[in-house]
């Protein structure tokens, strides 16, 4: 009787332990033709129509969906699926000349028809919020094959730009039907496998239209935690760290001949967001005052290890109409301290409702301490990011500050809708951002620089610094693109070094 | 015992383990409801009309009364049908599956590092106990227990995957894909796992073999001239494990959940790793089918423990 | 013998020290520390040990020294919150179930079993996801986690307890439950209870640890020892002094504890006694 219970429970263990690993299947290989790019963030799943966040397009944009134009390192415009365009007089007509060689990975061609299904679906079906990028279209019209007509309700000047993110990501007809599970672009890569927590496995689509990547293989390796990141290059599991998030830890890497440090910007403003729709938020004193209180220069340096740039608007660097206002308010705890006693708010209790990131968490403890000297008390509330800060900040605008790093393109537009989580309303930033938009491209650099400097002037928000790209790679690695402007982890360029 | 009896007893465990199944689901059900955050609104984000969350919400099923939800649950559940997220768009039945499979590993691994640690050296402790030799090792099975598990895995990982290089710093390779890699990774975090487990147990064998070594039969058996290792082994071993495979069950349970900690710290595609990032995008339907899961593990675990028990004690049988 | 009797005070030595220095520095804290624990100071960061600052800096030039300090609060509230309820709890429900012998008891000790189904981790998780991550919510999971170790322990001693001659005396004399419970039961069992206290405050200890490394133990800007240990990882190859100090101080803190409640047992249960 002892006997077999003993040997049952050993046969019931084996069951167990030999059944388990049936179910995996992600293949890592060590060899030239494979890369292995490390990231902090995992998708949920792969559709970006309906889910928000980065973590989808910075894997599967230029990778594995392509969009009509592409946006290269230095911001620009650049043909991607199609191979020229032209835009009417009046700035309404695209006409679009496409590729005739591309397919998509499920074997179906990529014709105007995809274009005009893709843009118009972008309208219908998609649910998360950038798809009022495309509310702008009027129609599309397919006049052949290859070529396909966009037609605008007024002339935009963002627009052909917004085509190079994921809202202009191109899809096909028959392709859709489990966007969350398999997605189906024309793009150098295909998703082969996925082991969720782990890794996704990137093979190379064997009748891409274009120049074929130099790896044959990218696995997306996914660790969540930064210092088991950093491990994992430093150990030889991966290649490529696309964003270290540990920014006190680069110097080890930069110290190692085995690595390569490239450090470059992002369009990512760690944003400290005052509520100015809500007292005591909503005077302008008050923002000014908490806005003079911070040393953003000490807050950069202890935070993220001085790392990334200090901007003092909405605008990063890269964008054509930046103009570093970092200096309007400097560092004067004094006199912030008379601005809130003249606004008579001399006891404030504020609640600092942050995403729990690496980066929010340190900026949130440098602002506690420096408000504290100002008799400002607050107190950090770290929520879990996106699930949680989306509910309770972005959307019920529950909170008096918050810090979140605000990573799309051009997002100063937001400042312009006075629902948006900000609670920022100012009738002449509508109207400039309208105009810039609207108006001839000559006049847009200079409309735009107006509402940065307005929204600046008004301390709409604190805009603590940019967030840097810091990648680190094997010196085996080239062709990575140093500033993430696109929201795409581009690997297209990326090959081994000869 | 007659077999009569044996199965009763075994039917009497066998009820009590399924009463204790249904109210843990109910409870579990109940917990997610207060959850904060509407699922149809976390999988919407953030520009969800009323209309669309309304449709949402009755295509998940979010409309019903909490009893058909519940009952929908748990039958989906008995056979074998945990849902789909609402967030991945998956099933989650398969997945839990597989993120077991990496945490059974785990945790059996862990539990062979405490045992091959405590049985000898607890034993060891337990016959030298007057000899500095057998409170040298206590004294390190006291600081063992000390050391927070996560700060023995980083340094475990610092000290060689990135200083020595000899084993990964993390990551998982599927056994049936390759051995080696697999085992490899393995190492280091079911050392972590259980070195600090093993100091616990240690403690346990100890005062365990200590207990049998004062019995009277032992000493009889001493008193016949036969070495304390020889009377041990002759007449005690099964008394002292005893009470070691009730403390095992307990341990087994505190592995299950320490097993998340480790699965963060070695980056394992676990059942742990699976239960924070659904609890970190709010993944309700998924964060019930890990606790339920989790919970009738322990639940199972103390069901075999309660068996063996009665299996193993003499004077258990005898009554 | 000789040899157990020492070794057996020098547990309660040992582990009273060590847990009179956690007390001591969280006391100390509320009067002095070196520097603000709390105040950044962007020119000091991660400066190695100094006269001006013991411990070094952190990456946010705050004081290690000063947090440390502070830090034992957060310890000793972790533990006060988590044993306390567990302890209030379990206790009287233990004492209740080996005082009635009929379903009463059953039924409790079969709800015991089902708390204990769900490990702290665990139900410290779910509440975190409930109420929100932070020290109070995380102690109180803790603290339910823990409940049923108290009754067992509670009932076992009760069990024995009530055979004993002076309670059947007591009962043969009419004596209420509440007076036997209140004059015979509790005291005989409180230094069994007072002996799990001590070794679950060493687990609360390490389960804000985790539960901090997790993200769902004390909140910043708080000092506590986990979460030092928690913000400084990503440094250990760069300074591992900054991990390796909260750390220790939680090793010791642990080991306090566990060897206190060691030394307790030896004095409480002299069962033990005779080949010890």
């Amino acid at each position: 009787m002892r006997r077999k219970a003993r040997c049952a429970a050993v046969l019931a263990l084996l069951a167990v332990l030999s059944s388990c690993s049936a179910g995996s299947t992600a293949t890592v290989s060590q060899d030239e033709s494979t890369l292995s790019v490390g990231f902090t963030a995992e998708p949920e799943n792969f559709d970006f129509t309906s889910t928000d966040g980065a973590a989808i397009p910075q894997a599967l944009l230029y990778n594995v969906y392509e969009s009509l134009v592409k946006v290269d390192a230095r911001g620009r415009i650049k043909p991607l699926l199609a191979k020229s365009w032209t835009v009417s007089r009046d700035r309404t007509v695209y006409d679009f000349q496409l590729r005739p060689d591309a397919t998509f990975s499920n074997g179906a061609k990529f014709t105007a028809r995809d274009v005009k299904f893709s843009i118009e679906r972008a309208k219908t079906d998609w649910t998360i919020s950038l798809k009022s990028k495309m509310d702008v279209v009027d129609r599309v019209e397919v006049l052949g094959p290859t070529h396909a007509r966009v037609v605008l309700s007024r002339p935009s000047n963002s627009w052909l730009f917004d085509m190079a993110s994921r809202v202009g990501a191109m899809f096909s007809r028959t392709g859709v039907a489990d966007l969350a599970n398999k997605p189906v672009g024309t793009g150098p890569y295909v998703v082969a496998d996925r082991r969720r927590g782990d890794s996704i496995v990137l093979p190379e689509n064997p009748n891409y239209w274009g120049r074929k990547p130099a790896y044959r293989t990218v696995v997306l390796k996914y660790i969540a935690d930064p210092t088991a990141l950093n491990n994992a290059l430093l150990s030889n599991e991966i290649d490529v760290i696309s964003q270290i998030t540990a920014p006190d830890s680069v110097p080890q890497f930069e110290a190692d001949n085995r690595f390569r440090v490239i450090q470059g910007t992002t369009s990512g403003e760690v944003v400290l967001a005052y509520n100015n729709a809500k007292p005591p938020l909503d005077d302008v004193r008050v923002r000014r005052a908490l806005t003079m209180a911070i040393d953003r220069k000490a807050l950069l340096d202890t935070a993220w290890a001085g790392r990334g740039e200090l901007i003092g608007s909405m605008v990063p660097p890269t964008d054509p109409w930046f103009e570093d206002l970092s200096g309007a308010y400097p560092h004067d705890p004094a006199r912030a301290k008379r601005l809130l006693a003249s606004a008579g708010k001399q006891n404030m209790s504020l609640r600092l409702r942050i995403a729990n990131l690496p980066y929010a968490m340190s900026a949130a403890q440098v602002i506690e301490s420096e408000l504290s000297e100002i008799g400002v008390r607050v107190t950090i509330e770290p929520l879990d990011f996106p699930a949680v800060w989306l509910k309770e900040v972005f959307t019920d605008h529950d909170y008096d500050m918050s810090i979140v790093q605000h990573v799309e393109a051009r997002d100063i537009v937001t400042f312009g809708d006075p629902d948006f989580y900000w609670g920022y309303h100012n009738p002449r930033v509508a109207r400039l951002l309208e105009q810039a938009d609207s108006g001839p491209p000559s006049r847009q650099a200079g409309t735009m620089r107006r509402v940065a400097r307005q929204i600046t002037a008004d301390a709409a928000a604190n805009w603590l610094f940019l967030f840097p790209n810091v990648i680190a790679a094997k010196t085996k690695v080239t062709g990575l693109v140093p500033n993430q402007v696109s929201e795409s982890f581009d690997l297209t360029g990326v090959k081994p070094a000869r | 015992m007659t077999t009569s009896a044996v199965l009763m007893a075994l039917a009497r465990r066998a009820a009590i383990l399924l009463a204790s199944v249904l109210v843990a689901s109910v409870v579990i059900f109940l917990f997610m409801t207060v959850i904060p955050g509407d699922p149809a609104q976390v999988a919407l984000g953030v520009n969800a009309t009323p209309e669309l969350l309304a449709r949402t919400r009755h295509e998940f099923g979010l409309d019903r009364p909490l009893i058909s939800q519940y009952l929908d649950w748990v039958g989906g559940v008995f056979s074998g049908d945990f849902g789909t997220s609402y967030v991945t768009r998956e099933p989650i039945g398969p997945q839990l599956v597989d993120r077991l499979g990496v945490t059974v590993w785990l945790v059996g691994t862990g539990m062979l590092v405490a045992l091959a640690m405590a049985i000898p050296l607890g034993t060891l402790a337990a016959v030298r106990h007057r000899k500095p030799s057998g409170a040298a090792i206590s004294g390190f099975a006291q600081l063992g227990i000390a050391v927070p598990a996560f700060l023995a895995g980083m340094l475990l990982v610092q000290l060689f995957a990135v200083r020595l290089g000899w084993l990964p710093s993390g990551g998982w390779t599927p056994p049936n894909q390759d051995a080696g890699a697999f085992l490899r990774g393995l190492v280091l975090p079911a050392l972590s796992l259980g070195l600090v487990q093993g100091a616990v147990l240690t403690r346990y064998v100890r005062t365990s073999v200590l207990d049998t070594l004062g019995q009277d039969y032992l000493r009889t058996a001493r008193s016949k001239g036969l070495r304390p290792y020889q009377a041990l082994f002759r007449h005690g071993l099964r008394n002292a494990a005893l009470p070691v495979i009730t403390v095992l069950g307990l341990q087994l349970a505190t592995l299950l959940i320490g097993a998340v900690v480790v699965e963060r710290v070695f980056v394992l595609p676990g059942l742990g790793s699976m239960l924070l990032d659904s609890v970190a995008s709010r993944d309700l339907l998924a964060v019930q089918g890990i606790v339920l899961v989790l919970v009738v593990g322990v639940l199972l675990v103390n069901f075999v423990v309660d068996l063996l028990y009665t299996v193993l004690d003499p004077r258990l049988r005898g009554s | 013998m000789a040899l157990a009797q020492r070794s057996r005070n020098a547990s309660l030595l040992a582990g009273g020290t060590l847990v009179g220095l956690v007390v001591l520095a969280a006391l100390v804290s509320f009067g002095w520390t070196p520097h603000d624990p709390l105040r950044v100071e962007a020119t000091d960061r991660l400066l190695g040990p100094t006269g001006r600052y013991v411990f070094g800096t952190d990456r946010f030039g705050r004081d290690v020294a000063s947090q440390l300090l502070v830090g034992a609060r957060s310890t000793l509230y972790v533990g006060v919150v988590a044993v306390g309820l567990a302890a209030l709890v379990g206790t009287p429900l233990g004492i209740l179930a080996g005082m009635s012998r009929r379903w009463l008891g059953e039924f409790v000790m079969r709800a015991n079993d089902l708390v204990l189904a769900f490990p702290a981790l665990l139900l410290a998780i779910m509440f975190g996801a409930v109420f929100g991550a932070g020290t109070l919510t995380a102690m109180i999971a803790i603290g339910i986690a823990t409940v049923p170790s108290f009754a067992r322990i509670a009932r076992s001693g009760t069990l024995q307890v009530m055979s004993t001659e002076y309670v059947l005396a007591a009962r043969a004399a009419g004596r209420s439950p509440a007076f036997i419970a209140r004059r015979h039961v509790l005291p005989n069992i409180a230094g069994l209870v007072i002996v799990q206290c001590s070794v679950s405050f060493a687990i609360a200890v390490l389960a804000e640890a985790a539960l901090s490394f997790l993200g769902f133990g004390t909140r910043p800007p708080t000092p506590s020892w986990g979460r030092m240990l928690q913000e400084s990882q990503e440094l250990l190859a760069v300074e591992p002094r900054l991990a390796l100090i909260p750390g220790i101080a939680i090793a010791l803190a642990v080991l306090g504890f566990n060897l206190l409640g060691d030394g307790l047992r030896d004095r409480f249960d002299p069962r033990l006694e005779a080949y010890r």
